[in-house]
């Protein structure tokens, strides 16, 4: 079994009459410690799966085990200690507390986290023990995004969610961050899933998964994934 | 199009449009209210006094004036009219009622309005016109027959008409009462023709001349130069009276002067937090709109029509705000200033028609300016620069380092504390206006309650404690001697005062003789504690002190009226008094060599006997009712300041607690994806606004109290009042406002169930 089982998932929107089908019926396994990308065009609903499997939203149908526990039926409080304890979340528009210094941003998350690494070892292994004391809006959009996944990984969680986490960033910028992503991630034995439309970022998963209209189109293993060096940006 | 905009803007912003306009709706209320009450009040008694004649000036000769005297009077160079005039209290027949029995011989002069009934006749042998309001508490009806007795004197009569009369406009048998009671005290008419008959049965032609203790004057002259004018006619000084120290007009112009002070203070506060709340909300919804207002902008719209937009959202709140304000006025207004309300009991006049003063269109007219030009300005400021600088959001000042931060103790506090430390500073304009609300609510609270703990430790200290005895015997000065005095105290065990008109400047005064063996009267001092008078000197209540700049061991000098003598003497000490009168022993007197007439006996025994030299009696318990009603109207009055500044904090609180909650809904859905629960998020967000609450009362309190005892300074010449605040007021203060804090803060904070993070973590910052 894998750490994430998707069986029979959907998610639908209703707006009056009209339904819409985020996702339709979508069975999904995905194994312990593999960096996986969710590929698919805008409005395929792979943000979705990443909201259903980070804790976000529930279900309209179907079961989602996440490490051996179903979290399709969990209430708002059950949500919020499953998203303290398991999912380290990394977004595109960084979501750091403008009023909180980068330190504190890091270390917000060892008062719910029930497993939490020392904030001040991420923030020197994410490089910015320099800029401890500065505020979010101090920093560049490449070092505010690694104060975010610094912040997701003092968590300690099983599973890293990122959604377009090289979005808002310039390409060079970009390689930097998801460079550090996954050689942390891979080092920390993550689980690492990344939602994105970026195909090179397809290039180095270990499993790739495609998504359309609501549904899993392929979901196929890669054999020799690229380096991040080796893929031409 | 832009219009359907404006509506459905403005369901988006309800929360906070709504809360604008109740608080707008509240400060205009209270400064319409207030204002309307004073205005009409004094419109309504001015024409009760223009109507009636009432007098400029009294001028006092317990022997009587005759109509020789009258015609001197009426010579002198600027006295307009004159009339003679009588009031004498008499108990009516078989009841233990009293009614001051008067007659002016030109009625256009201290004369009447007739409510009910004939046309008052001066000829009428049994006409009596009497006070209507006495009429109805007493069940008597035009038609019915009455009888008065003075002394040995009965006179009978008819009730020919009913009256109002600006001489008794507030109808009080004497100082020691504070509010009428048409039960017990009223007045009646009588014609020159009834009163002479009576008279000439008791001393045959004595009704002819008249008897008339009074002269009621109308004159635009000075106090002083009519006195000098009066001495000049008379070869003697008489007591004269302006208007400004009699009751009806006194009392009256005290009430209006009240007005005038609720309606400055209260408002200003309710005003201002209106009108900073506007520009805290103004700015926050413009901000919000920046993007949609850059977009009207790129799709070329021209900036005055967005100006004429947005502006209109102000212009819209302070419209609608002004009118609920004007509602609440009228009906705050009203609910003081009709005959069954507040004023009602206290003011006996015919008309209270509303009146609202011209200025207060004005303040009206400028404040809707004022806050349009806030919503003007700050939708200029989004619209600054090219379209695309319009497009971008608006981006909140950027965090900076405080010094504070560098401190151990600031670096061990909470993440939670930080965060809302910081998100005050980095919102001060927001943060200043949630204390303001708090401060307001607190100060509310401490001052309403304040002034019933101030006005319940005056009437327990003058009326409770300091009336020692259960009846007062009211003796006829002119006919008893000191030595049937002190046998009547010794028969009924009492103690006893004789009182003399005296005047200090040109002002008149009462001098008060007590001779006080069975501690039947006691006496507070300044700070309200009971004291013992010595024979040392005179004391002097805290009005004349505080008028004649007088300290202990100063000198007073005063000359009674009626005589030639001066009196110079030392102050002993300064007492609390209900009337402005000077005190001093009998011993005292006797030997500063004064002389007097015991007037007054204060004793514990209640069964009265007639006797001719009593006149009637007053038990304690008549002086206490009257009471009642006054302070049911103060504490009527204090709850609905509470519930304002309840709401006041409600609102406030309310408005700024999610206009807060909006601009940190995107750090929320931060803190609630990475696990934090909505209760814990709740109680970062109570917690800001408990330590707001902490620092709003550590303010508000002492604010409280400053505006009371400026309230109290402004009252301090119809009360000697001592500020009291009990530990109950202090508590409840506290409790309340904490209460509305943590109330409002859950309110906002149960939004935290509904954040959709998936989207808030979408937006751009």
């Amino acid at each position: 079994m894998g750490i994430v089982e998707f069986q029979n998932v959907s998610r639908v929107y209703k707006n009056g009459d009209h339904e819409q089908w985020a996702l339709n019926h979508v069975n999904l396994s995905l194994e312990e410690g593999k960096f996986v990308v969710i590929l698919g065009p805008s409005g395929a609903g792979k943000s979705t799966l990443l909201n259903l499997l980070g804790g976000l939203d529930n279900p309209t149908e179907g079961t989602i085990t996440v490490d051996g526990r179903d979290i399709s039926t969990l209430n708002s409080n059950e949500m919020a200690d499953y998203r303290a304890a398991k999912v380290g979340f990394v977004f595109q528009s960084y979501n750091l507390i403008p009023t909180l210094t980068v330190i504190e941003n890091v270390a917000l998350v060892k008062e719910i986290a029930t497993d939490p690494l020392s904030s001040h070892d991420m923030l020197e292994a994410v490089g910015l023990l320099d800029h401890k004391h500065n505020f979010p809006s101090e920093l560049s959009g490449g070092e505010q995004q690694r104060v975010s996944i610094a912040r997701a990984l003092t968590k300690n969680p099983k599973i890293l969610l990122c959604d377009e986490p090289t979005g808002a960033l310039d390409s060079e910028t970009g390689v930097t961050v998801l460079k550090l992503l996954l050689s942390m991630a891979r080092e920390m034995k993550k689980t690492i899933i990344v939602v994105t439309h970026n195909q090179n970022i397809a290039k180095m998963a270990d499993v790739v998964v495609r998504v359309k209209n609501g549904r899993i189109q392929s979901c196929e293993e890669q054999a020799n994934p690229l380096s991040v060096e080796e893929v031409d940006w | 199009m832009l219009k359907r905009k404006l509506f459905r803007t403005l369901w988006v912003y309800k929360a906070q449009f709504i809360s604008m306009v109740i608080m707008i709706g509240i400060g205009v209320g209270i400064f319409f209210g207030f204002n309307i009450e004073w205005y009409s009040l004094k419109v309504d008694t001015d024409e009760i006094y223009e109507a009636t004649g009432f007098a400029d000036f009294r001028v006092i000769n317990e022997g009587g004036f005759t109509k020789a005297d009258l015609e001197k009077v009426l010579a002198i160079d600027g006295v307009t009219d004159a009339t003679r005039f009588l009031s004498v209290n008499t108990t009516v027949q078989n009841d233990p009622d009293i009614v001051a029995l008067t007659v002016s011989e030109n009625m256009n002069i201290s004369g009447v309005l007739v409510t009910k009934g004939e046309a008052y006749d001066p000829e009428s042998p049994d006409g009596i016109w009497l006070s209507d309001s006495f009429a109805a508490a007493n069940d008597i009806e035009v038609g019915d027959e009455m009888t008065f007795v003075y002394k040995s004197i009965t006179l009978g009569g008819r009730v020919k008409g009913l009256v109002k009369s600006s001489e008794y406009l507030i109808c009080l048998p004497d100082e020691t009462q504070v509010m009428p009671d048409f039960h017990s005290y009223g007045y009646a008419y009588v014609s020159p023709a009834l009163i002479g008959n009576a008279l000439d049965k008791l001393l045959p032609g004595l009704g002819t001349a008249g008897f008339y203790p009074q002269l009621h004057i109308k004159s635009e002259l000075e106090k002083k130069d009519l006195v000098k004018k009066l001495e000049e006619v008379f070869g003697k000084t008489y007591m004269v009276l302006s208007k400004d120290e009699t009751v009806s007009w006194s009392e009256a112009q005290g009430e209006v002067n009240e007005g005038k002070t609720m309606g400055s203070v209260l408002p200003v506060l309710f005003l201002a937090i209106a009108i900073l709340t506007m520009v805290t909300t103004m700015h926050r919804i413009t901000a919000s709109e920046k993007t949609q207002i850059g977009t009207l902008k790129a799709l070329g719209y021209r900036d005055a029509k967005i100006l004429r937009h947005y502006t209109s959202y102000a212009l819209f709140i302070g419209l609608a705000g002004t009118l609920l304000g004007i509602g609440i006025g009228y009906l705050l207004g009203w609910y003081i200033m009709n005959p069954n309300g507040a004023m009602g009991t206290y003011i006996d006049m015919p008309s209270w028609k509303l009146y609202v003063p011209w200025f207060c269109w004005l303040v009206l007219a400028v404040m809707n300016l004022f806050l349009t030009a806030i919503g003007f300005l700050s939708v200029k400021k989004m619209l600054q620069g090219t379209a695309a600088d319009a497009l971008r959001p608006y981006s909140p000042k950027r965090m900076k380092h405080m010094r504070i931060e560098e401190t151990k103790a600031f670096k061990a506090l909470g993440f939670g504390i930080k965060w809302n430390l910081r998100d005050c500073l980095r919102h001060k304009a927001r943060t200043a206006m949630t204390l303001f609300g708090i401060v307001g609510c607190t100060l509310l609270i401490v001052g309403s309650m304040g002034m019933l703990d101030t006005m319940n430790a005056f009437m327990d200290a003058f009326y409770d404690k300091a009336i020692n005895y259960k009846t007062r015997v009211y003796l006829d000065a002119e006919s008893i001697t000191n030595a049937e005095a002190a046998e009547l105290a010794e028969l009924y065990k009492a103690d006893w005062c004789a009182q003399r008109s005296i005047q200090i400047e040109d002002r008149g005064f009462v001098l008060e003789i007590y001779s006080v063996t069975r501690d039947k009267v006691r006496f507070p001092d300044q700070d309200m504690e009971f004291f013992t008078l010595s024979d040392d000197g005179a004391y002097v209540c805290g009005r004349i002190a505080r008028d004649f700049n007088l300290k202990v061991g100063d000198m007073l000098s005063f000359e009674p009226f009626d005589s030639d003598e001066k009196y110079t003497v030392p102050v002993a000490g300064i007492v609390s008094s209900m009337s402005e009168s000077v005190v001093m022993t009998k011993a005292y007197a006797d030997k500063v060599g004064i002389p007097y007439t015991v007037s007054t006996l204060f004793t514990d025994e209640t069964e009265i006997a007639q006797n001719q030299h009593i006149l009637n009696s007053q038990s304690k318990q008549s002086i206490l009712d009257s009471f009642d009603t006054f302070m049911e109207l103060m504490n009527v009055m204090i709850v609905l300041l509470v519930i304002a500044a309840v709401v006041l904090g409600i609102v406030v609180l309310y408005n700024l607690g999610v206009m807060s909650y909006t601009e940190r809904y995107r750090e929320m859905a931060t803190l609630k994806v990475v696990g934090f629960k909505n209760s814990k998020i709740a109680r970062l967000l109570i917690g800001q606004n408990l330590w707001l609450t902490v620092i709003g009362i550590i303010i508000g309190i002492p604010a409280g109290v400053g505006v009371l005892k400026y309230l109290l300074v402004a009252l301090a010449s119809e009360y000697e009042l001592k500020l009291v605040l009990g530990p109950a007021t202090y508590l409840t203060a506290i409790l309340l406002t904490f209460a509305v804090s943590f109330i409002v803060g859950l309110m906002v904070a149960r939004k935290n169930k509904h954040i959709d993070m998936v989207a808030a973590l979408k937006t751009e910052e």
